[in-house]
């Protein structure tokens, strides 16, 4: 579905992404896991376009994405949920879930997603008149993820979406994810630094290090792997 | 009656008066915090798309007839409505070829977001306009010659000048219109949207460019009405967008940058702010007395009327 080769992006002299290659296979959950700074936001930002790579290419379903205006990737079934949330603060809840039903898709199956939406996150009903920018850190992502999910997305990449948030609401927020690729079979894209709860939901895991992807396996083969055990997990 | 009761009719016929004013400068701070709103971009040719409002609204008036057809009443309003579609175009056209390049996804990564190149651009635009309006129109003051400028209708003790309220109505008309596009329209919302995120709304599969551009252009045209339909109650020349482009900023800023509901009270604050000094100070000193309230409100609300308090995340 989604095919990443030797992509590499640079920022000034400083390479963040150095030849990374990555797939993920249509229904798959992927973890992309590592430390700050490794280069895992720019990854996201070189898929959605609001990044140009110096060199690679990033192929979907058979497209060259780099070829494709930033503002036309959404319109393909790629949903972003940026790190940091994003939200529209001065736009209410509602109004944020609608601009994520900004793509054809989303319109012709806003009524559907938006009571998937609901029913996932139950606060965003309750707070549907509420402006984004008045909600609380865990609730904000998940508008952001109620409001990927509103653009009926074939692909759905998420950005640290546990950063900044307390251990019990990042959980909540995991087990929702889980769901959502489970019972909605969405494809998924996860990056994140807490690397336990990533690589425990996912099908295939990446590491990156430093811009270069440094190990690569399926959910088994990570979780045994003693270097994963020692760097990340803490064990 | 008394001094007071006099002072008391002095004050209303102001007060009057001051809203009528207002609300014509309201609808031009709207166009102003539009494209401030959306784009970031602080556009110092804005007075001067009012200017070119005011000559649209002159020559559809005469050159083309429109007041022949519709008459001196009517057709002024008319007039000056027509004047927003003809300076949508050219700051669509000004968007096209010369602001989206330092503007949007252009200025992404330029030294200071492209701000530099933005403000020596638009006061770019400003001098060519100026002068360019000296070349096409001449430097002989015109206005619209409509006998409702001169007609007052009088109710009980005050004078309302016809013009000046007809011009009022219809400033609140277009500016209610424009608020229902933006509330309401799925284009509207996404400009609000483009607005509030940019690098979210490209996510969400919104064209920011385009946003940037329908907002400049519908900035312009809001703007130009509002010179349209002050070009039947005033007498104006090419440069004449230089006089309000600093009221204009100050109502935007007092309103509180970014809000154009902010702007609209903002714009009506400056014109009440005028009429009532002119009760007290001589016609000299009122733009110091809107610069005095200017500097009142800054002091106790630094984001104006309706600036957000707290920054953006």
């Amino acid at each position: 579905m989604l095919r990443i080769e030797s992509l590499e992006v640079a920022y000034g002299g400083l390479r963040a992404l150095d030849g990374v290659s990555i797939e993920v296979a249509q229904g798959q959950f992927v973890a992309v896991v590592g430390p700050n700074g490794a280069g895992k936001t720019t990854l996201f930002r070189a898929i959605s376009g609001t990044v140009s790579p110096a060199g690679g290419r990033i192929s979907y379903d058979g497209h060259d994405l780099l070829a494709l205006p930033a503002a036309r990737r959404a319109h393909m079934g790629i949903a972003h949920v940026p790190e940091g949330r994003q939200m529209f603060p001065s736009m209410t809840v509602f109004e944020n879930l609608e601009m994520g039903a900004y793509t054809d898709a989303g319109r012709a199956r806003w009524r559907e997603t938006l009571e998937l939406v609901f029913q996932l996150f139950p606060v965003l009903q309750e707070r549907k008149g509420q402006l984004a920018g008045t909600l609380s850190g865990g609730e904000q992502q998940m508008l952001a993820i109620g409001r990927g999910l509103a653009s009926a997305p074939r692909l759905l990449m998420l950005d640290e979406p546990s950063m900044g948030l307390a251990p019990a609401v990042a959980d909540t927020i995991f087990e929702r994810i889980q769901q959502i690729h489970r019972e909605h079979g969405i494809t998924v894209l996860l990056v994140e630094q807490r690397v336990a709860e990533a690589l425990e939901s996912c099908d295939l895991g990446y590491v990156l290090e430093t811009g270069h992807v440094v190990m690569q396996g399926t959910h088994d083969a990570l979780i045994a792997d003693e270097r994963v055990k020692k760097a990340y997990l803490g064990l | 009656m008394g001094e007071l009761g006099w002072f008391a009719i002095d004050f209303l016929q102001a007060l009057i008066t001051g809203l009528l004013v207002g609300g014509t400068y309201a609808l031009m701070c709207v166009g102003l915090g539009m494209i401030f709103g959306v784009m970031r971009v602080v556009n110092f040719a804005q007075g001067d798309f009012l200017m070119l409002g005011m000559y649209a609204a002159y020559y559809v008036a005469t050159a083309l007839g429109v007041m022949a057809v519709l008459g001196p009443y009517v057709g002024p309003v008319m007039a000056g409505l027509l004047a927003g579609p003809a300076v949508f175009v050219v700051g669509w056209l000004l968007h096209r070829f010369l602001i989206g390049r330092v503007t949007g996804v252009a200025a992404v990564g330029a030294e200071a977001e492209g701000h530099y190149a933005q403000i020596i651009l638009t006061l770019g635009i400003a001098l060519v306009l100026q002068n360019g309006g000296l070349i096409l129109f001449g430097s002989l003051p015109l206005s619209i010659p409509t006998p409702m400028s001169r007609e007052s209708w009088e109710i009980w003790e005050f004078l309302v000048n016809q013009a000046r309220t007809v011009s009022f109505g219809v400033a609140i008309v277009v500016a209610l219109l424009l608020y229902a596009f933006l509330k309401r329209t799925p284009l509207g919302k996404s400009m609000r949207a483009a607005a509030d995120n940019p690098e979210a709304a490209l996510y969400m599969g919104i064209d920011v460019d385009r946003c940037h551009r329908t907002a400049f252009a519908l900035g312009c045209a809001i703007t130009a009405i509002a010179g349209g339909l002050i070009a039947s109650t005033q007498s104006f020349q090419p440069y004449i967008g230089f006089d309000f482009v600093i009221t204009m900023y100050a109502g935007v800023v007092l309103g509180g940058l970014g809000s154009i509901l902010g702007a609209f009270w903002g714009g009506m604050t400056i014109g009440l702010v005028q009429q009532l000094s002119a009760l007290m100070l001589p016609f000299q000193l009122q733009n110091t007395a809107i610069f005095v309230v200017f500097l009142l409100i800054i002091f106790f609300r630094p984001h104006g009327m309706f600036g957000r308090s707290a920054e953006r995340t």
